[in-house]
């Protein structure tokens, strides 16, 4: 039993992750750049691995604290990882030696590999498959990204990617459909999307309103006012008022007031009618 | 929420205290001179609410960008008289179940339409968060002028 078909058979152990790497190889690499460099940037793009870059760059640097890493990462593989050790010692000088060859081996690490050059990254690939299928050993199953949504389907319900993606949305709209319910009062009590979303529009519609009503009235105190009244330009002054006041204010104090001054702003609108004149 | 209350009302008073300077240089009581002081005291509240915000939200970086464009288009009419033409940009959208409403929401909601349903409904939440906290301070805004110049007025 030759030492590369193991590091294959490792490989095909923790294939579910396997194609990560498939995704990681061929990020563009720099001919010039050294081992570390590439690993580096390799890192980078992995990103969900946590504390992979730090593996990978001490992989080119010093690459017996490696193999001592690797060595207590899998207890599955632990034969396996013996093997390694013992062929990593060999091929120390060769993996540190030049970067492409290196990048050469690594797009053809689906074949058998050869001999000792390979070795480097195929300890390198065996690191990090031991390492992600660690991970898919403790789920069962390789890991979801993260802003996935896990949907199940119940009994009967359609499972094809389609239909669960669209329970997903459905969900989340439903969700922020009672946020907007909470928050829109008097709102709670009604049923059906389309009302509540009729109660929504309306809501913000009053709001809306208000604002400018209330800055029609403040065009109109300023203008009066202004002049007559100086202390009121420090804003340092005002500013601290202002603020206690609209702590002091319930969440209720708007709706309240859209139904109190309702024939206020009526009269507002129909006395200060420059609006509608010009 | 609080925080947000704040600079509203910080920003709010400094930007009507900016009108104030400007108005008594053209100053004036006819009837277009009123409402485009009104005008530019409710730009002034919506901007001074979305720059609070800030452009963490869809709604006040719209909100933002269109009073922005808005500002320059009237430089521009103002200086050459000529139309300028603005490029709207079309996303494809999912359709939705009930449009009518869906599209009346979206007009409503700064910046809506380019959003798909859900996060229209989000930032919906959110506006009407703002919008309420934008209209209780208004209206402590006014008290404080009102009673403050009844005070006056009871003096003089």
């Amino acid at each position: 039993m030759d030492p590369p078909i193991i590091n294959e058979a490792s490989f095909s152990a923790a294939n579910p992750s396997s194609y990560s790497l498939a995704e990681l190889w061929p990020f563009p690499i720099s001919g010039a750049g050294t081992g570390n460099g590439d690993l580096g940037g390799l890192g980078l793009r992995m990103g969900s691995f946590g504390g992979f870059r730090g593996d990978a760059t001490t992989v080119s640097v010093d690459e017996s604290t490696v193999t001592e890493q690797s060595a207590s990462h899998g207890a599955s593989a632990g034969r396996k990882r013996k093997d390694f050790n013992s062929e990593d010692e060999s091929s120390k000088p060769v993996s540190t030696s030049s970067a492409n060859d290196l990048n050469n081996s690594c797009a053809k690490r689906m074949k058998e590999s050869r001999a000792k050059e390979e070795n480097g990254d195929s300890k390198v690939e065996g690191e990090t498959s031991s390492e992600t299928g660690k991970k898919a050993n403790e789920q069962g199953k390789p890991e979801p990204p993260k802003d996935y949504i896990h949907v199940r389907a119940r009994r009967g319900q359609a499972t094809d990617s389609h239909s669960l993606a669209e329970r997903a949305r459905r969900e989340k709209i439903s969700e922020r459909m009672k946020i907007l319910q909470d928050l829109v009062p008097g709102c709670n009590k009604v049923i059906g999307k389309a009302l509540v979303l009729d109660e929504i529009i309306n809501y913000i519609q009053s709001l809306q309103r208000q604002v400018e009503f209330l800055s029609m009235k403040l065009e109109a105190v300023n203008s009066r006012m202004n002049p007559t009244i100086e202390g009121f330009h420090s804003k340092d002054l005002a500013a601290p008022t202002f603020d206690a006041t609209g702590m002091i204010f319930s969440s209720q104090a708007p709706r309240e007031y859209a139904q109190g001054t309702h024939p206020e702003w009526l009269h507002m609108q129909v006395g200060g009618s420059f609006d509608r004149a010009t | 929420m609080r925080s947000i209350k704040i600079k509203f009302a910080y920003r709010f008073l400094r930007s009507l205290n900016n009108l104030n300077r400007r108005r008594r240089i053209t100053d004036g009581e006819s009837i277009t001179t009123r409402r485009r002081r009104y005008h530019m005291v409710k730009t002034a509240a919506y901007a001074s609410m979305a720059s609070a915000v800030g452009s963490k939200r869809a709604w006040s970086r719209a909100l933002l960008s269109k009073i922005r464009n808005n500002r320059r288009n009237y430089k521009i009419r103002r200086e050459s008289s000529s139309s300028s033409s603005s490029v709207v940009v079309k996303v494809k959208k999912p359709i939705i179940q009930n449009p009518s409403k869906a599209e009346e929401l979206e007009k409503l909601v700064p910046g809506g339409e380019t959003m798909d349903f859900c996060s229209l409904l989000d930032e919906t939440a959110h506006y009407i968060k703002c919008l309420t906290s934008q209209v209780q301070i208004m209206r402590s805004i006014v008290q404080f002028y009102e009673s403050s110049s009844s005070s006056n007025d009871q003096r003089y």
